[in-house]
């Protein structure tokens, strides 16, 4: 028997609703973002006919935001491919091996997580200086390389695979190398993607880090740049809106190529059990 | 059979060396600060044992600070969770368009903060979009804007936040309906059992794993709320939080390093409670997944 | 990328080719949106022109969050070379020996800017001014006209500033008589002074020794203040009270030179007045501030550091500036003379009001001083509605500190 339901035109009447409630700022930053430069951005501008694509060619031609697109999407799958890789590494470590307690990764997982940023920005930043990592990308990329978090998913989802196969491989004479990288990972898509998913969001916009740890526009992410619209006595809206609109662009791409993954990511893993 | 122990090494050494140098360095440099009296122009500084601590506690800024947060997050968890799980539970089903929905209502998490935060300060503002609607569904809005009055600076904040994070949470909801196993429903509903009592007695237990990592997430981040207030009110009407505490203490002003390292560490204990709190409410002997 | 010149510049030493015999400075400025950016690099630019042995590495800092960067710079040891400072700052710096004695070097010329007091501490100088910043008293010229005053009336008393401010308020639904902040950080008490300063009041005695934050003419002043935000205030933020006032909903309000940047760049119509500000008498005593270059304590390229602020502070750099920031205050007395500023009525009410304008204490603790009155102010206004009560305790707030 196939459970069908009929999706009342009250529940679209629901989802529309909510449509318009989340998109509205959004739709309102896209329009500004279209207005010509240097004017006002009050309600009653919003709907002349003040149409134009300047401010964005403007991001790329004169204020680097091309650059500061790239930096962020290179720093960005960096720490992801990177994390993908380590936490990896130590969760298969701490499943298969109990090594370390379950309870220690979690207290490094709080401690981490749980410290205001501002309290770690001062000895950080004396600690880049001091090692010339100061204003690069070794800056943005190491402190961020393993997120105890990550390595908690994968953990526990390695968990849930059953270890025969490795054993198997391991009496057969296959290498760990051999047995990380053929067996274990491959098995551990789901996790990885949304272990991926998270990283590079959280990276995405982040901002406090960046602006400190760099002063040089090669090295500057994009919320770096955004930041600078921000003017003396006013905000350059037009332009900012424009910038959002290009940083929200990635990450909007990935989720809508990965949302089957995302979604069904977590299904793998339920199934298996 | 185990892999060597040279080999777990190996493998957690990368991990470890980072963790070390880029975050347990600073944290325990920053943690010894808290009993300094260290302000980060000054060249002097001696050590002054538990006195930030103490003065702390009669800190009015501080206590002040400390309660806006704890609103803030009793007010925001509650109906972040319960919101993105119904919308999880509307977009779960198969319905033309779908995908759209879904992208749309994630789109404003994934919006730079700041940027939401300008634009907000923006509708909040006297003759804004939001006090207009509000004007309109027979609401008496504070004449000034919502964010320049004490009894609506910080629930505007709040609805912002709400506003901004029920599409990532849904999201997380969503993955996890997903595991749930039809065969479930169907078995129940040939047992007669309807739409709300499915709910109550399949979906939500089932979600508790799903549900607790938010709850835990959502708790250690609203600890730490500060962009908002940065952006917005800079603390002004009773909007202070404790992570601006930290940062006005110790970045601008007096620059007191070591008396905001102490606040920093008080509010670490709190979220470590409150979090410990959730897990001791929701916790099952299985795997978070 | 930095790794391909780190690389191309080692193959070129080794092939005994001389890379750079040149000096690198770093400056830490904060005119960094892509309007103005081009001008400093410009000039930058001309700099490194003229002195082929100095590099210089421009970092920008934004206005949000530029302060910390610098503060955690310097106390890290690491600041830049030359540095840029809000007036505010510059004795945080300074007591605690971050920054350079310059008071021989700017001897010579010293006539020629203003705006030292702001960067002397203890009688040293500590830093070169170089764009001026005041606020002057803009008003609406139709609101006044159709609230019946003459087409070149100005308000030169406060008293008269009430009158007219009421008249306008009473004109209609949507036209408010005064432009009153909401609680803005670094921003509300430079509303406040002006008046305080006008009505004689003054924050300490002249020998510095005693507080008298709490005085009679104080409290009148925030007296005044709070009258004109309770009879005729319309309330927001600093950018929602411009908008309004461009919208012609507001009769007066106390502004900036950017205002007259807003007017242009939106094309604004508006019917522009702008004065003095009133005193109790005759017109009087506005905010002073502005932005102000040092030299860091631990530069290793002093000299080359003070050649660079010198340069920027040049008189036709300093034009060059404030017209392509449509800055009004340039510390250059020679600039300020220039036709650029002599020939704009508006312009010539900023340089007018620096003369009769008064700054803050030159203080390390002045933040905290800054936020006390502050919070007086937002008391009075927003919260019990008292006058005398906030102000007294500002005083013993800050008395507190000058006791530490």
């Amino acid at each position: 028997m196939v459970r069908r339901k009929v999706f009342s035109a009250f529940n679209y009447l629901v989802l529309v609703l909510l449509l318009a409630i989340m998109v509205f700022p959004l739709v309102w930053m896209f329009r500004v973002s279209l207005m010509s430069a240097g004017g006002s951005i009050d309600i009653g501008r919003i709907f002349n006919v003040d149409f134009t694509l300047a401010n964005y060619r403007d991001l790329f031609l004169a204020h680097n935001m091309g650059r500061y697109l790239f930096n962020s999407l290179f720093v960005g799958l960096t720490v992801t491919v990177g994390n993908i890789l380590f936490c990896f590494m130590v969760a298969y470590a701490l499943a298969r091996y109990k090594y370390l307690h379950n309870k220690l990764l979690f207290m490094t997982v709080i401690v981490v997580l749980m410290i205001p940023a501002h309290i770690l920005i001062v000895p950080l930043y004396i600690l880049m200086v001091k090692t010339g990592l100061y204003d690069s990308y070794w800056a943005l990329i190491l402190p961020w390389l393993v997120n105890p978090i990550g390595i908690f998913l994968v953990k526990q989802y390695i968990e849930s695979i059953p270890s025969s196969m490795e054993e198997a491989a391991r009496l057969d004479g296959a290498g760990e190398l051999r047995i990380l990288v053929r067996i274990v990972m491959p098995l551990c898509k789901p996790a990885l993607a949304v272990l991926a998913i998270q990283v590079f969001f959280t990276n995405w916009n982040s901002f406090l880090f960046p602006y400190i740890l760099t002063s040089s526009d090669d090295v500057r992410t994009l919320p770096v740049g955004l930041a600078l619209y921000q003017g003396h006595q006013a905000i350059d809206w037009q332009h900012l809106m424009a910038g959002s609109g290009v940083a929200v662009l990635p990450i909007l791409i990935l989720f809508i190529l990965m949302q089957r993954q995302i979604v069904s990511g977590i299904t793998a893993g339920a199934v298996k059990q | 059979m185990k892999p060597s122990r040279s080999t777990a090494l190996a493998l957690v050494l990368p991990w470890l060396l980072t963790l070390a140098v880029f975050w347990l360095f600073p944290l325990v440099i920053s943690f010894v600060m808290g009993f300094t009296d260290f302000r980060l122009l000054v060249k002097d500084y001696q050590w002054v044992g538990l006195a930030n601590y103490r003065a702390l506690f009669s800190d009015q800024d501080f206590i002040k600070a400390l309660k806006n947060t704890f609103i803030f997050v009793l007010g925001t968890i509650p109906v972040t969770t319960v919101l993105s799980l119904s919308m999880a539970l509307l977009v779960s089903r198969r319905f033309k368009g779908r995908g759209v929905f879904r992208a749309a209502y994630f789109l404003p998490s994934i919006t730079s903060m700041v940027v939401i935060a300008l634009i907000f300060t923006n509708l909040y503002q006297r003759g804004g979009y939001v006090v207009l609607l509000a004007k309109l569904v027979g609401l008496t809005p504070p004449e000034n804007g919502l964010l320049y009055d004490s009894s609506t600076a910080l629930f505007s904040i709040m609805a912002m936040d709400v506003w901004m994070s029920v599409g990532y949470y849904m999201l997380i909801f969503l993955a996890g309906l997903k595991s749930i196993p039809e065969e479930l429903y169907e078995a129940a509903e040939i047992h007669g059992a309807g739409a709300v009592r499915r709910l109550f007695s399949i979906t939500l237990p089932l979600l508790k794993p799903v549900a607790l990592f938010i709850l835990v997430i959502n708790s250690i981040k609203s600890f730490q709320v500060f962009v908002e207030i940065f952006v917005m009110t800079k603390g002004k009407f009773d909007t202070s939080t404790a992570v601006y505490f930290v940062y006005e203490t110790g970045l601008t002003t007096g620059f007191k390093s070591g008396y905001a390292s102490a606040a920093a560490y008080v509010l670490f204990v709190i979220i470590a409670l409150f979090s410990a709190m959730w897990f001791l409410l929701l916790r099952r002997r299985q795997a978070l997944w | 990328m930095k790794t391909t010149t780190f690389l191309v510049s080692t193959v070129l030493v080794f092939l005994g080719l001389n890379v750079s015999a040149a000096t690198t400075i770093h400056w830490w400025q904060f005119w960094t949106d892509p309007n103005i950016k081009p001008t400093i690099s410009a000039v930058v630019a001309e700099f490194e022109k003229a002195n082929p042995d100095i590099e210089v590495k421009l970092t920008d800092l934004t206005w949000a969050n530029g302060h910390e960067k610098i503060v955690i710079s310097f106390a890290s040891g690491t600041g830049p070379d030359v540095v840029e400072l809000g007036s505010d700052w510059i004795a945080q710096f300074a007591a605690n020996g971050h920054l350079v004695d310059i008071s021989d070097e700017i001897a010579p010329d010293s006539g020629e800017f203003q705006g030292w007091g702001m960067a002397t501490y203890q009688d040293k100088v500590y830093a070169k001014p170089w764009i001026l910043g005041t606020r002057v008293l803009f008003a609406n010229r139709d609101l006044l006209t159709r609230a019946g005053y003459n087409s070149d009336w100005v308000p030169i008393k406060t008293f008269e500033l009430q009158m007219a401010a009421r008249k306008i308020n009473a004109l209609g639904e949507n036209v408010y008589g005064w432009g009153s902040n909401t609680a803005e950080k670094h921003r509300l008490y430079k509303k406040y002074l002006p008046f305080f300063w006008s009505y004689g009041a003054q924050i300490f005695t002249d020998d510095s020794k005693y507080c008298i934050l709490s005085s009679e003419k104080a409290i009148n002043a925030l007296r005044l203040y709070k009258e004109l935000h309770d009879s005729c205030g319309y309330v927001s933020n600093q950018r929602g009270i411009e908008d309004a006032f461009l919208d012609g909903k507001i009769g007066f309000i106390i502004s900036g030179d950017w205002l007259l940047k807003r007017i242009e760049l939106e094309n604004r119509q508006i019917n522009l007045v702008s004065t003095l500000i009133p005193g109790l008498n005759f017109p009087g005593k506005s905010f002073l501030g502005g932005e102000f270059l040092a030299v860091n304590e631990a530069s290793r390229h002093k000299e080359a550091a003070m050649k660079l602020i010198d340069f920027i502070t040049s008189p036709e750099n300093q034009i060059l500036f404030c017209k392509a920031n449509r800055s009004a205050n340039p510390s250059s007395i020679a600039a300020q003379s220039d036709p650029y500023f002599t020939s704009n009525d508006h312009l010539q009410t900023f340089i007018k009001q620096i003369r009769s304008a008064n700054h803050p204490p030159v203080d390390p603790d002045w933040v905290y001083m800054e936020d006390a009155i502050e919070r007086a102010v937002e008391d009075a206004l927003f919260g019990s509605g008292l006058v005398a009560e906030p102000l007294r305790q500002a005083r013993l707030k800050i008395d507190e500190l000058k006791k530490k």
